[in-house]
C-alpha cells in the first residue's frame, strides 16, 4: 500500500526517519482504494446492525428506511470538520489545534460510521481532546458554556470512545509544520522571491483546503505541503524541490518524475475537493440520518434501553458469581477457625474494586 | 457491541493485572503480566472519573509521547486500553530506579558504573531531544532501571514538544532540585537545555550519593545553586538579570568542582561543568555529551548486567513507603546527608507532587493557551 514513499524532507533538521517511526506513518495511511474499501465495510456492517435492531423492535420496519451511502456519510463528516474551524475561530485555538482536531475526526471515522455516532458530539469531543493533546488545554466549562446548547457530558461521554477509536495515538505530523519548514528553507535558495510572505499566505490557504479532502490519509505532510505550495507559487515550488533532492538519500526518495505525479493528484484532489459541502444537500443528509440512526444509541430508546438493561444484567451476573466465589472461599477455611478465612478477603483489592 | 469496544476488550485480555506496587500522584501502579508469553509487566491505573475536564493532561502526555517513542532507554509502553472510568498504561516492568541506588547504602559504585548510566542516560535523552520533546521531569527516581540493568527514562508526565522555537513555555516543571536556574528566574522561552541541567544534577548526585542542590524553597534553591558554582555574572549570562521573575540572591564565589568531586577524572568533572553552564545556550547538549571524551576515556562504562542492583525490590519499597516506614537509622556518610536523606523522604514527595499539581492547575487556568 505505501507505495508512494515520503517526499524530501521539510525542514533543515533531519526529520525523515522520525516521521517514518511515528504512529502517522505506521498506522494512519491508507492508499484510496483501501479507503474506500474499509468506509464500504463499515457502512454494510452498520447497515446489517440497525437493520437487524430495527426488525427485533417492529418486524418489516426496516424495509422502509433509507440507509446513508458511504458518500452521504463522507458528506456530513466534511460539514463537521468546517464546524472545526468555525470553533476554533471563536476560541482563537491554535492552528495546531485545528488541524488536529480535524485529523481525529476523520480517523474516527474510519472506525466507526455516522449512523453509530453522530458527528456532532464527536466533533466537540475531538476538538475538546485535542486542546489537550497540543498542550493548549481549556477547562470544560469554558468549553461548554461557550457552545449553544452542550453540556460538559456531550463532550466527556464520548472521550473514551474517541480517544480508543484513535488507538490512543494522539501525536500528529501536520502539513501546515511542514509547510513553515519550507519557507524556512526558501531563505536558502539563491533566486528566490525575498518577501516569502504572500507565498507562505496563499499556500497555507491550500493547506488548509486540503483538511477537507482524504489527502493527509493517503499522503505524507511534506507532500501535501509541496502541493500547496506549487498550487501558491509553482517555480518556487520546483526550485525547492530541486534544492533538496540531491542531498536526500537515494533509496528512500522519491523520483523527481514520481514526486511531481504525487505532488500533481494532491493538487487536484485539493483544487476538486477542497471546499465545503453545499449545506442544502448535507441537511437532507442529516434529515434522513434521523431516520436511520442505530438506535441502541440513542438515549431513551426502546433499543436503547433493552440493551442497557442486557448489560446489567451480566454485570449483576458477574458480580454475584464473584460474591459467590468469595463465600465458598470462606466456607473452604471454616473448619479450622478464623484465620484462614481473613486471607482472602485480604486478598480482595479495593482498589479495583470498579475494574473489569 | 461496537467494533472499537470490542477491539479495546481484546487489548484488555492480553494482560493480567496482579498486585499493586506503587502509587503516584494520579495513577496507581500493579504488577502483571501478558498471558501468552508470561511476560511481566506494570499496568498504571489512572482514574479518570474523578477530573472534571475529563482525561488528565499528565496521562495525555504520558500516552502521547510513549506512543511514538522507541528505544532501548525509554520505558516501554506495551499497550493502552480502557476500562469503565480508568485509563490503564501497560508499560515494561522495571525492577528499581536510580533513586533506590543511590540510597543503598550496601552499593558501591565505581567510576565505571556511574559512566555507564550516565552514557544511558544521555541515549535516552538524546533520543527524546531528536524527536522534539522535552521530559522536564528529570531526577533519579524517573530512571528507572530493568532487571537487565538497562536504564530507561520514565514519567513523561510533564513532557511537551518544542519544535517551535517561540512558544512560550510554563516554568513550573522540574522538580526543585534538578531544575535550571533559567526557569527558577521564570523563563518562559527554553529548550533541551532544561533536561540537560537536571541531568548534570543527577550526574554530581551519582559521585556523591546524595542530591547535589538540595534547595528548600525556590529561593533557596537559587541560593544552594549559586553557593555551589558561583553567582553568574553578566557575562557568564548575558541578559539574565532581564528574565521575568529575576532576583539578587547574594555574591558567591566561584569555587573550583574538584574541591567537592575529589575522585572524579578531570574528564567526568570537565562533562559536568559542561552540563551546569549558566547560559542555556552554551550548556552542551545530550547529543555532544555522547562524544564527549568522558564516554571514550578508560575506564570504559560497566556492562549494565554487571551493574549495581539494589537488594530489595522497587514494590517492596513502595509498599513501605505507603505505610510511613521511613527508615530512621540508617547509616549515612555523615550528619548532612543523613538529614537531607530524611528530608527527601519525608518532605520532598510531597512537595513535588504539590508542585505537579500547580503545573497542571496552571495549564488549564493560564491566561495564553500554550504552557
Ligand atoms: N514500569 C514500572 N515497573 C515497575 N514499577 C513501577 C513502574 N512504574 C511505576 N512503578 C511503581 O509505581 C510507583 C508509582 O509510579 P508513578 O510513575 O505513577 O508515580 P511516581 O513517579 O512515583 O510519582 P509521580 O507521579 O508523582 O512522579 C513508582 O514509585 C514505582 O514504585
Ligand atoms: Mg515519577
Amino acid at each position: 500500500m505505501l507505495t508512494v514513499e515520503p517526499a524530501p524532507s521539510a525542514s533543515p533538521t533531519p526529520k525523515r526517519p522520525i516521521y517514518e517511526s511515528s504512529t502517522q506513518f505506521r498506522n494512519w495511511r491508507f492508499s484510496p482504494e483501501q479507503l474506500s474499501q474499509l468506509r464500504s465495510t463499515l457502512n454494510a456492517s452498520a447497515v446489517a446492525v440497525i437493520r437487524n435492531t430495527l426488525e427485533n423492535e417492529k418486524p418489516g420496519s426496516s424495509s422502509v428506511v433509507s440507509f446513508l451511502t458511504v458518500e452521504e456519510e463522507h458528506l456530513l463528516v466534511k460539514l463537521y470538520v468546517t464546524k472545526i474551524t468555525q470553533l476554533c475561530g471563536l476560541f482563537r485555538f491554535p492552528e495546531e489545534v485545528e488541524a488536529t482536531a480535524i485529523t481525529y475526526l476523520k480517523r474516527f471515522y474510519l472506525k466507526n460510521t455516522v449512523m453509530d455516532w453522530h458527528p456532532k458530539n464527536v466533533m466537540l469531543t475531538a476538538l475538546f481532546l485535542a486542546t489537550k493533546t497540543t498542550n493548549n488545554p481549556i477547562s470544560l466549562e469554558a468549553y461548554t458554556t461557550h457552545i449553544p446548547k452542550t453540556a460538559p457530558s456531550d463532550v466527556l461521554d464520548l472521550e473514551f470512545l474517541v480517544a480508543q477509536s484513535l488507538g490512543f495515538e494522539f501525536a500528529v505530523w501536520h502539513s501546515h509544520r511542514a509547510l513553515w519548514g519550507m519557507i524556512l528553507d526558501m531563505q536558502n535558495i539563491p533566486d528566490c522571491p525575498s518577501d516569502t510572505k504572500p507565498i507562505y499566505e496563499s499556500a497555507l490557504a491550500h493547506v488548509r483546503a486540503s483538511r477537507l479532502t482524504d489527502a493527509e490519509l493517503v499522503y505524507t505532510p511534506s507532500q501535501i505541503a509541496l502541493a500547496a505550495l506549487s498550487l501558491a507559487a509553482p517555480e518556487v515550488a520546483s526550485q525547492w524541490s530541486l534544492s533538496k533532492s540531491p542531498s536526500e538519500p537515494s533509496s528512500s526518495l522519491l523520483s523527481s518524475e514520481t514526486l511531481h505525479a504525487v505532488v500533481e493528484t494532491i493538487k487536484s484532489l485539493i483544487t476538486s475537493a477542497g471546499h465545503p459541502p453545499h449545506v442544502e444537500a448535507v441537511r437532507e443528509v442529516d434529515r434522513r440520518l434521523k431516520l436511520c440512526k442505530n438506535p441502541e444509541k440513542i438515549v431513551g430508546s426502546h433499543a436503547y434501553l433493552a440493551k442497557k438493561a442486557e448489560e446489567e444484567k451480566k454485570a449483576e451476573a458477574k458480580r454475584n458469581k464473584k460474591a459467590s466465589e468469595t463465600s465458598q472461599a470462606m466456607k473452604d477455611g471454616d473448619p479450622f477457625g478464623n484465620e484462614l478465612i481473613k486471607a482472602p478477603i485480604g486478598l480482595v483489592d479495593y482498589d479495583d474494586e470498579d475494574d473489569d | 457491541m461496537d467494533a472499537v469496544e470490542k477491539a479495546n476488550l481484546e487489548r484488555q485480555k492480553r494482560w493480567a493485572k496482579d498486585q499493586k506496587v506503587g502509587e503516584g500522584a494520579y495513577a496507581v501502579v500493579y504488577r502483571g503480566r501478558e498471558f501468552a508469553t508470561g511476560r511481566k509487566v506494570a499496568i498504571k491505573k489512572i482514574k479518570v472519573g474523578q477530573f472534571k475536564d475529563g482525561l488528565d493532561m499528565s496521562a495525555i502526555r504520558e500516552v502521547k509521547y510513549l506512543r511514538e517513542l522507541r528505544h532501548q532507554n525509554v520505558i516501554e509502553l506495551l499497550d493502552v486500553f480502557s476500562s469503565k472510568t480508568n485509563l490503564n498504561l501497560v508499560l515494561e516492568f522495571l525492577d528499581s530506579d536510580l533513586e533506590m541506588i543511590i540510597k543503598d547504602r550496601s552499593l558501591v559504585f565505581l567510576p565505571a558504573d556511574i559512566k555507564s548510566w550516565m552514557a544511558m542516560t544521555f541515549r535516552g535523552l538524546e533520543f527524546c531531544h531528536r524527536n522534539f520533546i522535552l521530559h522536564r521531569d528529570l531526577k533519579p527516581n524517573n530512571l528507572l532501571v530493568a532487571s537487565d540493568g538497562h536504564l530507561k527514562i520514565a514519567d513523561f508526565g510533564l513532557a511537551r514538544d518544542f519544535a517551535d522555537p517561540g512558544y512560550k513555555m510554563t516554568c513550573q516543571v522540574i522538580t526543585r532540585w534538578y531544575r535550571p536556574p533559567e526557569l527558577l528566574f521564570g523563563s518562559r522561552y527554553y529548550g533541551s537545555a532544561v533536561d540537560i541541567w537536571s541531568v548534570g544534577t543527577i550526574f554530581a548526585e551519582l559521585m556523591l550519593r546524595i542530591p547535589y542542590l538540595p534547595g528548600e524553597s525556590d529561593m533557596d534553591q537559587l541560593k544552594t545553586i549559586f553557593r555551589a558554582l558561583g553567582t553568574p555574572t553578566e557575562e557568564d549570562w548575558p541578559g539574565h538579570t532581564k528574565l521575568p521573575d529575576y532576583i539578587p540572591v547574594g555574591q558567591f564565589p566561584k569555587t573550583p568542582l574538584r574541591d567537592l568531586f575529589t575522585a572524579a577524572s578531570a574528564d567526568a568533572l570537565n562533562l559536568l561543568n559542561k552540563c551546569l553552564i549558566y547560559e542555556p545556550r552554551k550548556r552542551i547538549s545530550a547529543k555532544e555529551a555522547l562524544f564527549h571524551p568522558y564516554f571514550t576515556a578508560l575506564p570504559y562504562p560497566t556492562h549494565p548486567s554487571k551493574l549495581p542492583k539494589c537488594t530489595t525490590h522497587l514494590s517492596a519499597r513502595a509498599l513501605e513507603e505507603v505505610d510511613g516506614n521511613v527508615e530512621m537509622n540508617s547509616t549515612g556518610p555523615g550528619v548532612k546527608a543523613n538529614n537531607s536523606r530524611l528530608k527527601r523522604k519525608l518532605s520532598s514527595p510531597d512537595e513535588d507532587s504539590k508542585a505537579r499539581l500547580i503545573a497542571r492547575r496552571l495549564d488549564f487556568t493560564k491566561q495564553t493557551p500554550h504552557s
